[in-house]
């Protein structure tokens, strides 16, 4: 069943896809020689999102689908990784997890029994702005599922066995992640943008934090966020509003708001600009490959710029975005080259990632940088603006044919206030985006940033030092994940 | 031991006792679909579903790395990449002009028995694509320095899934190990080394040999009219002949495994051990299938599941646990593995999947977990047919995998009849100590400081099976 494929391009996911149009080229009318011309496009509406918040505060938002019936319930707590504190990385992340993992009447085994048996799923995790509880049921389904749901957000029993288990999984899952040079590669990164502010650690933490969370901080934090009018829950696919509301009213309402303040959200991160760039070589000697990540403050998902920000980012990333073109499909150094922005509350991170040979590390380094930064200076034609944003255009409706897709989608808008229309209004944003506003935008957002390389430093590093006179080498071994500086101290092992 | 005799009638009314536990809960939709045979072989399949303007295509090729000429393990997928460049009436990459430029999308992959290449467009672009998938079959003009920098991205492919990543090389050595005659011992992905040795001529040939329309399925899903894709198909693909070359076919059949066999690997790179037991067992078209499928969802769906329970979650002896029927044309294999926690001993986990395996030699599973990984099957295939090219797709595996279209349909029929007896049935006959092998996957620092040993470098690996 779990069957074994290899892609044309890696990290594919079957995501279908729905459609709008654009200008279609004309193409000339020889029956084979040349593509016949597509026919009249048909225009496609996205469902449409009904939100109500509950007197406790809880919002909810139920978005209909009726084709298959199928059912995803999420409850986003709006606080996730940004609020650990600065010593206990990991602390959100685990509190989310620890969630299915025991409440006051249900074990761990039995909440997974229980869902399973219905067919269905439960997980739930931290993100960097919220931590989220997914379950997805049949339809016919979703009552008793939502009962589970509510009960192990309300309810956690935060088990000290259950902790220790969690805690041991943590550990094991960090040395395996730091065995993976792309995987190195975005942990530093986040310090190197973020230094020692809340987004610079890792999500689940490094493997000195993790064993210092007490269940006191786990307890303390559930108390602090994990309340209702911190809280958005939304249900989609085969379910009339009136059911949702009603389920959510069943399952929620009775939780009780407290009398005490929500505590305010931490101050912004801080951005990271031309003399404080960092080019550093994580030195890995038993890499099979070499990951090479550009990074730098992105901009908040409320920014007036956001969707100049994602058209730029279509120029340069997906297949025919100009870094995998010019990585993989000219010169064939990389599986595959691309890039995001993770836009958050506060600024995120933009990043451009590429995996490549280690004896090409160098070469990729500054392609990669390259690209990025000339997108503000080099020539943008329309016709590329064209086509990045239809390619643009088509992987947002492709992600909204699935329910879970379309439930990730509203949640989003959702955690940052945005408003739910923009779900059909997102092609006319889009569309309206011109190459000027492209180019004004990446000179100043993307024109420069740092650059990390993790991997077999001696078949590269010479070459980096000619392109990049400022690298800076750690040894694998001294990466300490928890300060901005990243080198481990006092230790010489 | 033999399964415990039902009547005709009472296996009947098991069926739809069991759709009908399904069916109150749930309305399973069928996949209605319509077949055509072209006279030069082609066959089409197609399924109506107007509910988005977008069209998925779908051509499985019945050509896949077993079928890998000597020495070129891996060709099968580099000329799945090959096909993405130029050909009579298309420059190279030209596909991503009419799908990625135009809001679609395009992939394609390539298994150890299929190779299949999808496109999912607005639904104006039918005809497009029909016309391109058209025009590749129809022949490749791929030029030499192309089909080097391809080559080159293959190779970065075959870094990035089998040497960069932990686990990539235990993975890619545990299918390797699994076969002794049969070409799936080798990997989809090849080695570096036949990789390099792979020419343009190989690709002519291939072309030439397997990819025609006797050899090809295609399949539409979504939003057109069934009268115009029928002209479509006759004017684009109906003049491509059918050549008089033979079809060659895989001859070689894998025998059955005599005794244990038990193998360690080191890597560079091992954060933390692995174990793999596999067994041997029959193709996906076999009347065991249904219940070795349910097996894997048994021992390693969600956390309520055996290998979780027992490994991961009471004894905390694994990291992860894993069970894979991994059933194929010629043969399959059943995978257990684990990757061991820190401070465990591979020796441990090794007993603990073994453990498990007899436990379901030992007593039925209960109806409540059959039934639990019924309803499971149920949801994902439900998630599969969210979209035009997830039905696309299941509709490939059952015509050109399986033999015949209507099992997309009948196989979830066939899944939901099976019962404890019958997974218990399967766990005696397969599951046996002469049918297993084993392998340890450690650090190089593991390695018994004797030197005698040969390097096993991963670059180096020349054979193998298909990487994960």
């Amino acid at each position: 069943m779990k069957d074994t494929r290899i892609f044309k391009l890696g990290s594919f996911v079957l995501l279908p896809m729905a459609f709008l149009l654009l200008a279609s080229c004309a193409l000339a009318q020889t029956p084979q020689a040349t593509p016949p011309p597509p026919a009249a496009p048909r225009s496609v509406q996205f469902p449409k999102p009904v939100d109500k918040t509950l007197p406790n505060g809880l919002r909810v938002i139920v978005v209909q689908r009726t084709q298959l019936p199928l059912v995803t319930a999420q409850v986003l707590i709006k606080s996730g990784g940004e609020v650990d504190p600065s010593d206990l990385a990991g602390a959100a992340d685990m509190t989310a997890s620890l969630l299915t993992r025991g409440t006051a009447t249900r074990t761990a085994t039995q909440i997974a029994e229980a869902v399973e048996a219905l067919g269905g799923s439960i997980g739930s995790g931290g993100g960097w702005d919220a931590s989220t509880i997914t379950t997805s049921v049949m339809s016919s389904r979703i009552d008793p599922a939502l009962a589970i749901l509510s009960d192990v957000v309300r309810n956690p029993a935060f088990q000290d066995e259950e902790i220790e288990r969690l805690r041991r999984q943590y550990l094991n899952n960090l040395r395996v992640a730091l065995g993976t040079p792309g995987s190195i590669a975005r942990f530093v990164a986040a310090r190197v943008v973020f230094r020692d502010a809340p987004y610079g650690h890792p999500l689940s933490g490094t493997p000195e934090s993790v064993p210092r969370l007490k269940r006191d901080d786990i307890v303390r934090l559930h108390g602090m966020y994990y309340r209702p009018d911190n809280v958005i829950l939304v249900i989609g696919g085969d379910i009339a509003p009136k059911d949702g509301f009603a389920l959510a009213e069943k399952y929620f309402g009775d939780w009780t708001r407290p009398a005490t303040e929500l505590p305010p959200f931490q101050v912004g991160t801080p951005v990271s600009d031309a003399s404080t760039r960092r080019i550093l070589v994580i030195d890995k000697p038993d890499a099979g490959q070499t990951a090479v990540l550009f990074a730098r403050t992105g901009i908040n998902r409320t920014s007036p710029d956001y969707f100049r920000g994602i058209v730029s980012n279509a120029i340069l990333s997906g297949y025919s975005g100009r870094l995998n073109w010019e990585i993989r499909v000219k010169r064939g150094l990389s599986y595959g080259a691309g890039s995001s922005f993770d836009m958050r509350r506060w600024s995120g991170a933009f990043t451009a990632s590429v995996q490549t040979k280690n004896e090409s590390g160098a070469e990729v380094a500054s392609l990669t940088v390259s690209e990025v930064s000339g997108l503000g200076t080099r020539d943008l034609p329309d016709s590329e603006m064209t086509t990045r944003k239809a390619s643009l255009l088509g992987g947002f409706a492709r992600g909204m044919e699935t329910i879970n897709g379309m439930v990730s989608q509203v949640s989003s808008l959702a955690l940052y206030g945005v408003s739910l229309d923009e779900i059909n209004r997102y092609v006319a944003n889009v569309q309206a985006i011109k190459a000027d506003e492209v180019k004004n935008f990446a000179a100043t957002h993307l024109n420069t940033g740092n650059v990390i390389v993790v991997g077999d430093a001696k078949k590269f590093l010479p070459a980096l030092q000619k392109e990049f006179p400022q690298v800076e080498v750690i040894p694998v071994a001294e990466l300490d994940l928890n300060s901005a500086s990243l080198r481990r101290q006092t230790s010489k092992n | 031991m033999r399964r415990s005799p039902i009547s005709k009638l009472a296996a009947c009314l098991m069926i739809l006792a069991a759709l009908a536990t399904a069916n109150a809960q749930t309305k399973f939709p069928r996949i209605n679909f319509r077949q055509r045979m072209l006279a030069n072989g082609l066959r089409v399949l197609s399924v109506v579903d107007k509910s988005s303007p977008t069209v998925a295509i779908n051509v499985w090729y019945h050509v896949g790395s077993k079928d890998d000429p000597e020495q070129r393990s891996g060709f099968a997928h580099l000329f799945e990449h090959i096909m993405f460049k130029a050909t009579r009436n298309m420059k190279d990459e030209m596909m991503d002009r009419l799908t990625e430029d135009v809001g679609g999308s395009n992939n394609a992959f390539t298994q150890d028995d299929v190779t299949v290449y999808f496109e999912i467009v607005p639904s104006n672009y039918l005809e497009t694509l029909l016309w391109a998938e058209a025009d590749r079959l129809s022949g490749l003009t791929v030029n030499e320095a192309a089909f080097h920098s391809e080559r080159a991205v293959v190779e970065e492919e075959f870094r990035q899934s089998v040497l960069a990543p932990p686990y990539g090389k235990f993975f890619y050595l545990l299918d390797q190990k699994s076969f002794n005659a049969h070409p799936y011992k080798r990997p989809t992905i090849g080695s570096i080394e036949d990789l390099e040795a792979a020419t343009l001529e190989n690709v002519q040939k291939f072309h030439e040999t397997y990819y025609r329309p006797d050899n090809a399925t295609l399949l539409v899903v979504g939003d057109f009219d069934p009268k115009q894709l029928d002209a479509w198909v006759d004017k684009y693909f109906a003049s491509i002949p059918k050549p008089n070359l033979p079809l060659p076919r895989v001859e070689a059949k894998e025998p059955p495994r005599t005794g244990e066999k038990r193998f360690v690997e080191y890597g560079k790179n091992v954060p933390l051990s692995a174990v793999g037991l596999t067994y041997l067992v029959p193709d996906e078209r076999s009347d065991d299938a249904p219940a070795l499928e349910l097996t894997d969802i048994i021992l390693s769906r969600g956390r309520s599941s055996r290998l979780y329970q027992s490994l991961v979650y009471q004894q905390q002896i694994a990291q992860s646990a894993n069970a894979n029927a991994d059933l194929r044309e010629d043969a399959g294999i059943f995978q257990l593995t684990a990757i061991i926690a820190a401070g465990k001993k591979p020796e441990d986990a090794e007993a603990s999947l073994r453990a498990e395996i007899k436990k379901l030699q030992d007593a039925p599973v209960s109806a409540a977990e059959l039934e639990k990984a019924k309803n499971q099957i149920i949801t994902s295939q439900l998630r599969q047919l969210e979209t035009n090219n997830g039905k696309a797709l299941a509709l490939g595996q059952a015509g050109v995998l399986r033999g015949d279209p209507n099992r997309v349909n009948s196989d979830l029929e066939r899944l939901q009849a099976v019962t404890a007896a019958d997974v218990q049935r399967v766990a005696k006959k397969y599951f046996t100590d002469e049918n297993r092998y084993v392998i340890y996957y450690l650090p190089e620092s593991a390695r018994a400081p004797s030197g005698s040993e040969n390097k096993n470098h991963p670059g180096n690996q020349s054979k193998g099976a298909n990487a994960q």
